[in-house]
């Protein structure tokens, strides 16, 4: 009987470990896997290959939920994301089997470093988007005829339908295919790397982008977990906790966002995402032969790291604002 | 032939992909415990979290029909997230549909590209 309660415990831990990560990563836009892994992996002494396998299934149902509601209102561009998706999902196969090398080397402290490093490097155009929802005035190019790149939605906030035409396709291409590796790889969706393709790239406007990304990370995740079942790095029980929570955690989470009408709060959990991000990347380093560092030190290292980082860029985003509106 | 909003089928699938595979799981979650165990394994072995534990490659597919009938908690888990994996592939497929009625060849070899990845991954790899 003992046993059973521990079981039940262990699941419902889990399961808010999961409510966590969704909450954070929807509020955050970097989706729940990039903080599940994280706090699996440091908090709960899971095996990364085991974290990440029940991190990348548990994304396709927070994508599956989320994105269900953006097709029906027509702001995702469905077209757009397939047509990526040729880059991401081939990406996604060469990630996973080059996590299963990496494993095999037993070298998985790698993964840590890489894991903590993509974390805090995701950041940047997440914290940095805040400006306009609009894209720059580009003149379509001879990819947008060819892949049919142009589309429209109605945008309630702005109350006109908005009409956009997406450039420079191959380019956009190449950053999915190493959207898809990186998810395959690190057991995440990639999110804001496939953000970064069709914002920086394709200059679509940022609901489109948003949107569009969340569709096609179901997809490229429902890739790279079918591998990974067969890699034995799915862990029914882990896998179960986490995407019931993660689906609870980002549908609340959501919901949080739109009512929140002081947007200064996003900034405590960008502290605990780097927090998380440096802790990763502090850990990998004392599993690697390069040094050693005690769990205590690392916490340490890792809480004054995100402390003087998430400051410099809330000064920094602060100040480029004034500065926005007065000129 | 009537008009489909493919949008909405998209939106459709994707919605009810979610509502199945959540109750797979839970019904399997709860056989498991009902029963202590599921598929040969104990409890404790099918909770642990360490590397020792029951993972996916010791599951066999080809029995995840008749562990479903059997009413086995680890076999309904696993089709819980079969039914997950599988709902994005139903959306890539409804998009060649859709592409296909459209006419535009482009996008009708675009999606076949990506659904046969899909595939490849899901079978044959």
């Amino acid at each position: 009987m003992v046993g059973l309660v521990g079981v039940i415990i262990t699941f419902l831990t889990i399961m808010l470990a999961g409510l966590f990560a969704g909450l954070v990563g929807s509020m955050t836009g970097l989706g729940g896997g990039t903080v599940l892994v994280p706090l699996l992996t440091l908090f709960f002494g899971v095996p990364i290959i085991l974290a990440t396998g029940a991190s990348l299934i548990s994304t396709i149902a927070t994508s599956a939920g989320s994105a269900s509601a953006f097709t029906r209102q027509k702001i995702a561009n469905v077209k757009i994301g397939i047509g990526l998706e040729m880059a991401t999902t081939t990406g996604a196969i060469i990630g996973s089997f080059t996590l299963y090398f990496i494993d095999r080397a037993d070298l998985l402290w790698v993964i840590f470093i890489l894991f903590g490093t993509v974390l805090l490097l995701s950041m940047v155009p997440t914290i940095h988007r805040s400006m306009s929802e609009l894209p720059k005035d580009i003149p379509p190019d001879r990819t947008t005829k060819f892949f049919q790149l142009n589309g429209k939605y109605f945008d309630p906030r702005l109350k006109k339908e908005v009409e956009y035409s997406g450039v420079r396709w191959f380019q956009a291409e190449a950053v999915m295919f190493f959207a898809g590796f990186i998810s395959g790889l690190l057991g995440i969706g990639s999110g804001a790397l496939k953000v970064m393709g069709m914002d920086w790239a394709m200059n679509l406007p940022m609901k489109v982008t948003t949107t569009t990304s969340n569709f096609m990370i179901g997809i490229t995740a429902a890739t790279g977990s079918s591998i990974y079942w067969k890699l034995g790095y799915i862990q029914p029980f882990l896998a179960s906790a986490t995407a019931i929570g993660v689906v609870i955690g980002s549908f609340f989470g959501a919901k949080l966002l739109m009512k929140l009408t002081n947007k200064e709060i996003r900034w405590v959990f960008f502290v605990i995402l780097s927090f998380l991000g440096w802790d990763m990347v502090f850990r990998g380093l004392s599993n690697s032969p390069i040094v050693y560092i005690t769990i205590m030190s690392q916490t340490l290292y890792a809480i004054l790291l995100s402390i003087v980082m998430i400051a410099i860029a809330y000064y920094w985003i602060g100040r480029s604002r004034k500065i926005a509106k007065v000129g | 032939m009537p008009k489909w909003d493919s949008d909405l089928v998209t939106s459709y699938i994707l919605r009810s992909g979610v509502v199945v595979s959540i109750f797979f799981i839970i019904a399997g979650l709860a056989l498991v415990v009902i029963r202590n165990g599921a598929a040969g394994y104990d409890l404790q072995q099918i909770a642990s979290l360490n590397s020792t534990t029951v993972t996916s490659s010791m599951i066999n597919l080809s029995d995840l029909f008749s562990g479903v009938a059997g009413f086995d908690g680890l076999y309904f888990i696993a089709f819980g997230l079969w039914v997950l994996i599988f709902t994005p592939v139903s959306v890539v497929a409804v998009s060649l549909v859709e592409f296909a009625n459209q006419k535009n060849l482009k996008y009708v070899v675009m999606s076949l590209y990506v659904l046969s990845i899909l595939l490849i991954s899901i079978f044959v790899l």
